[in-house]
């Protein structure tokens, strides 16, 4: 059947791992349906599900605005067609993985902000905690409920030549694209109708109730109700979308700075019959804009006096303040150690190999091999301030070590990692194109759960590695499959 | 209710009447263009919408599509559609989980559809009636998305108070240009199609001629524009609303603010139904509609002083 143009020509980069293709060109089995179901549309049909795409998105307003020359632009987060698929077998092995990261996270941060054994054990040196400018005094001591630091995680993953999942780094503050996962989700049933159901696809759509139940736990006041709100920076903010899609979907109330006013320490919120208490606040503003008493004194996004509610009790705010230590990618190196450290395990999840460049051997071994290494600054995100060794000007290259050379703590090298690739429906045919998956893992009190599926970003630029939407980046529907029914037996109903 | 969710609701609706009421305004005046012999001028319409700026209606030299296009799309005009609806949807933004997603789609599309930069050049190529008819029908279809799916709650009460409000300034608006023209012209208190032109301008034309038998006269045509309960463009009719959908607020409220609001609806409410408008000529009558001009502006401030919390 698959005689459609689009089939032909589909050049799988040598030594990357491909999702839908195996070696000779065999399609991988839970990709079969999906390319049936393909094979029987012609390219007009495709074109059409592509427009039809972008005009869902563009009329439900899923854009982010983009300020040039004064007037705002908007753009719809670029959505590629076809699937991203993950077997179910993969899937407990990435999720078994990611609720071990995550607990020894946990702990670490409980561990950094009180007593600090994993220093005085000489596991992680206490220079470089110190010298992360994420590490914040104000949480010293400072309880939260339940010893729940990140509530919130999305740790981004990618496969390597072989299909083996590693982590490429962890977000601990307030990682974003969740709504991504579940708008894709909806637009996927549009595109490709009875598709999901036959190819018994778990459903993502969970994911706000179970994370409304997690805030609701964490309020300091034993009532009924508690008072839960998103905090955003407002409409201005790229990702507003997401929080307004997100407070629709809990049922709660999205605030900014301006609407919260913090009284005899205790935060309110400021409504037409008066002040009423705040308990939770799902905030998706960052540390250092919180509270302009203690940190940045300019921000106005914040809220006075909202640290001090905080560390009173007063209040619980998700993800806690001071996470940043953990996702840094200089402490990320020490994670596996952590694992080991905490929890007595072996790592389930492996890192990308990673050279601290503050250790001269490491930085000399990396010097002579920066064609092979992708170097970052420690504390950027966003893909941002990176050098692509295999891809830089002798200058660059010249340029960056000098930067290293001033300040090394504030750099880690790492391999350059073929990211796997995925099919995308581009210009009218099937291209290879890098791919991550971030899987977004919610911590309560009753422990970790995943909603099966996650966000999968894609370098929709040909050749590209970077697939940070800032940097042309797209994304994908991600699926997720049941476990397959046992062969012979006929599954009861 | 967040006190600047309630002020976003209020905006948002204001902003929307206000766009209809201008798509409604320039379209009759582009109709009379048509037919005016002699002498018709939109220097009216730049009265209200353009602060008066009289350089600029210079600048436009009465061209018809000019000031069309001046008045939809050009984003330097506050009071253009474009602003207008730029401004709506912003509040909209930032009250999106509160409306319903049918509402918000609804002006998502009516802001596409203003910007879409195809429509200067129709306004340019084509019967501007039919173009400002499309943009008139997305104000229809958001009325109607709003009625038919809103929650019966306090936004919608915020929302219908903003409504109401701005459709009564604007009618008085359109009453003291007129009447002021007067002044300094008195033959046109006999000009009929002058009146007529008032009429439609605001949607009463038919009303009136089922309510009054003996032709266009000024006295009727106030009389209509501000006392008539059945007109839905009239002052009371309005008046009535804002106080019909402020009553709602009672448990939304702290109970100063809503004596506080309730007296001055009240007061105003009054003032109009009590004051003998046939008696009123020339400075009274000027004095008149300031007045409750005056007393409509106060009522949208002490909302956004007890509600909004922008004291």
């Amino acid at each position: 059947m698959q005689e459609s143009d689009f089939f032909n020509g589909y050049k799988a980069i040598s030594n990357v791992w491909d999702e839908m293709y195996a070696s000779n060109l065999a399609v991988r089995s839970p990709y079969e349906r999906v390319i049936d179901y393909l094979a029987l549309e012609s390219v007009e049909d495709l074109n059409k599900k592509e427009e039809l795409a972008q005009r869902l998105f563009m009329k439900q307003g899923i854009t982010f605005t983009v300020y040039n020359s004064g007037e705002g632009i908007e753009k719809i987060f670029p959505f590629d067609i076809i699937p991203r698929i993950i077997t179910s077998a993969e899937w407990d092995f990435v999720e078994k993985g990611i609720k071990q990261r995550l607990t020894a996270l946990n702990l670490f941060l409980k561990d950094i902000y009180h007593n600090q054994f994993i220093v005085k054990d000489n596991i992680v040196p206490i220079d470089v905690i110190y010298s992360c400018p994420h590490f914040l005094r104000e949480m010293y001591q400072v309880g939260v409920p339940y010893d729940i630091y990140v509530h919130i995680a999305g740790i981004d993953l990618i496969r390597d030549e072989n299909g083996d999942f590693l982590v490429l780094e962890d977000n601990l503050r307030t990682p974003s694209g969740v709504s991504y996962m579940l708008e894709n989700r909806e637009i996927t049933k549009r595109l490709f109708p009875d598709l999901l159901p036959s190819c018994g696809v778990r459903g993502v759509n969970e994911y706000p109730t179970l994370l409304y139940k997690n805030l609701q736990s964490l309020s300091p006041r034993q009532i009924s109700n508690p008072t839960v709100v998103l905090l955003s920076p407002g409409i201005y903010n790229s990702a507003y979308f997401e929080h307004t899609t997100l407070a629709r979907l809990m049922g709660v109330e999205l605030v900014e700075g301006r609407d919260l006013v913090v009284n005899n320490q205790k935060v309110y919120m400021k409504t037409t019959i008066g002040l009423q208490q705040v308990d939770v606040i799902y905030r998706r503003v960052d540390d250092e804009f919180l509270d302009p008493l203690v940190f940045k004194p300019e921000s106005i996004l914040g809220v006075a006096g909202i640290m001090g509610a905080y560390r009173k009790g007063n209040v619980a705010i998700v993800n806690a303040i001071g996470n940043g230590v953990a996702d840094d990618k200089a402490i990320y190196s020490y994670v596996p150690d952590m694992i080991r450290y905490y929890l007595n395990e072996e790592p389930i999840l492996k890192n990308v190999p990673t050279y601290r460049l503050s250790n001269p051997d490491a930085r000399e071994f990396v010097f002579a091999n920066i064609n092979k290494m992708v170097v970052k600054k420690t504390n950027e995100s966003g893909g941002y301030g990176m050098l692509m060794g295999h891809a830089a000007s002798e200058q660059e290259i010249e340029r960056y070590k000098q930067e290293i050379l001033k300040a090394p703590r504030n750099f880690i090298a790492q391999p350059t990692i073929a990211l796997s690739t995925a099919p995308c429906y581009i210009q009218g045919k099937l291209q290879p194109r890098r791919i991550d998956l971030r899987p977004y893992a919610l911590c309560g009190p009753s422990g970790i759960e995943i909603v099966p599926g996650g966000l999968t970003r894609v370098a929709l630029k040909e050749g590209s590695l970077v697939v940070n939407s800032s940097q042309g980046g797209g994304s994908k529907d991600t699926w997720v499959l049941t476990p397959p029914s046992p062969k012979g037996e006929v599954t009861k109903i | 209710m967040l006190s600047r969710v309630a002020a976003s609701f209020y905006w948002l609706s204001r902003y929307v009447e206000r766009s209809d009421g201008i798509l409604r305004m320039l379209k009759i005046n582009y109709a009379s263009s048509q037919d005016a012999i002699h002498g018709f001028t939109w220097d009216p319409v730049i009265g209200i919408f353009a602060g008066g700026d009289y350089e600029l209606a210079g600048k436009l030299q009465n061209d018809s599509r000019a000031v069309i296009k001046y008045m939809v799309s050009d984003k330097e005009n506050q009071n253009s559609i474009i602003s207008i609806v730029t401004m709506a949807r912003e509040n909209a933004r930032s009250v999106q989980e509160h409306i319903s997603t049918d509402l918000w789609q609804c002006l998502n599309e009516y802001y596409h559809t203003v910007k879409d930069i195809n429509l200067g050049v129709r306004f340019k190529k084509e019967d501007p009636i039919s173009v400002l008819d499309v943009l008139i029908k997305q104000v229809m279809l958001y009325y109607g998305t709003a009625e038919v799916t809103m929650e019966r709650g306090p936004g919608r009460s915020f929302m219908n108070i903003g409504k109401y409000l701005e459709r009564a300034i604007q009618s008085i608006d359109v009453l003291m240009i007129k009447f002021n023209s007067i002044s300094d012209n008195p033959d046109l208190i006999t000009d009929t199609t002058y009146w007529k032109h008032l009429l439609l301008s605001l949607g009463g034309y038919e009303i009136y001629l089922k309510t009054y038998r003996d032709g266009l006269e000024a006295q009727n045509v106030l009389e209509q524009v501000i006392l008539n309960n059945d007109f839905p463009r009239s002052v009371i009719y309005s008046v009535d609303h804002i106080q019909r959908y402020f009553n709602r607020l009672q448990n939304d409220s702290s109970l100063s603010a809503y004596q506080e609001v309730s007296f001055y609806i009240g007061k105003l409410q009054s003032r109009i139904k009590y004051t003998p408008l046939k008696t009123l000529q020339g400075a009274a009558l000027h004095e008149f509609l300031t007045g409750i001009k005056d007393e409509l502006y106060q009522i949208g401030n002490l909302l956004n002083e007890r509600y909004f919390a922008n004291s």
